[in-house]
């Protein structure tokens, strides 16, 4: 009797310890277990200066959603899968740009909200977005701008 | 059978007509502004000093023609937009068309020998976006790009984004700011101080 009592609760030790390393590797990996979060919008940069998939989605500094995927459109532009929260709602003049953290850190998508009346839905494509900027493309303008 | 094809045919090419020629059309009214604007500058008899109300008249007319300032001003005030009587939000696009041509319209005067070149369009409509990039003297090449909504048969100018900067989104965070850290009548006494 006193011998199962052991077992069984090693046992429970086990189970307990699986669980646990599975809600690790799901909350570290972000891997979606329980289905999808939020929805799904789009966003066509110009240019996405080195944005990886995982990056946050920020509105006035909050992470409300992160990138999904981004791949090349065959205008070459590049097209950003973005994943909002459910409980952020946008409208369709809002406008998403990419920006840098501090000068030379990752780069995230920033949203700055709309007024329009129109919601965007899960798939809609954010129209009105802002490529990052070429700090570098910039500095050789004003050098060179400076030449005469 | 055969005879079906060839309505077929005529009916395909009726249909693809139209949409060919309408393709275009945002970056032709674009183009007809930008050279109406060019020519008002290049006018010798509107060069001297005492004729720049008058040119200013006109380059005003010219441009409001293709810019829909009232989106404009109802995208940068963003959701305080709805906020705001009727009254107001005329009060308020008649201020943002005056800042705005209190800081551009000096630029657009400064003209010289710019080339504009006009790269590429995207049509989504009722939305499109044209492309282009000013050269100017020193051969540096500006991005400029133009946000545009049909109105009817207009295309109108809602937003301009120079060197990736959206003009919207930069009023947007600024008005947003100033309407958070005060409120929206100190928004619009900083707008009239402004463009005094």
């Amino acid at each position: 009797m006193r011998k199962i009592d052991i077992e069984l609760l090693v046992g429970i030790f086990v189970i307990a310890g699986i669980f646990a390393l599975g809600y690790i590797s799901v909350n570290l990996g972000e891997l979606e277990v329980w289905g999808k979060k939020g929805y799904t919008l789009y966003a066509e940069f110009e240019g996405i200066g080195g944005l990886k998939p995982g990056a946050s989605v920020e509105i006035a500094g909050v992470t409300v959603g992160k990138v999904k995927s981004i791949r090349l459109t065959r205008d070459y532009t590049a097209l950003v899968e973005l994943e909002i929260n459910n409980n952020v709602p946008l409208q369709d003049d809002a406008i998403a740009s990419i920006k840098t953290k501090g000068l030379i850190g990752e780069k995230y998508v920033e949203i700055t909200p709309g007024g329009s009346e129109h919601l965007l839905a899960d798939g809609d494509k954010l129209r009105e977005t802002e490529s990052a900027v070429d700090l570098e493309g910039l500095l050789s303008k004003f050098v060179f701008g400076k030449v005469e | 059978m055969k005879k079906g094809f060839i309505i077929f045919t005529v009916l395909f090419f009726l249909f693809l007509i139209p949409v060919r020629s309408y393709s275009s059309e945002p970056m032709k009214q674009l183009r007809v502004t930008v050279d109406k604007v060019l020519e008002i500058l290049k006018r010798p008899d509107l060069k001297s000093p005492d004729k720049e109300e008058l040119k200013r008249k006109l380059l005003r007319e010219v441009i409001s023609e293709r810019f829909d300032f009232q989106e404009m001003a109802k995208r940068a005030l963003a959701r305080h937009w709805r906020k705001r009587t009727t009254q107001e939000k005329k009060e308020f696009v008649e201020l943002f068309r005056t800042l705005l041509e209190r800081t551009y319209l000096r630029r657009i005067e400064q003209y010289s020998d710019e080339r504009i070149i006009y790269k590429d369009e995207r049509i989504e409509p009722p939305y499109a976006l044209v492309k282009t990039v000013v050269v100017t003297g020193q051969s540096v090449e500006i991005p400029i790009d133009y946000r545009l909504i049909q109105r009817s048969n207009d295309w109108k100018v809602y937003d301009v984004i120079i060197e990736g900067v959206s003009l919207v989104n930069n009023y947007r965070k600024q008005f947003v700011q100033i309407i958070r850290s005060s409120s929206y009548e100190s928004l619009v006494e900083r707008l009239r101080k402004k463009i005094k």
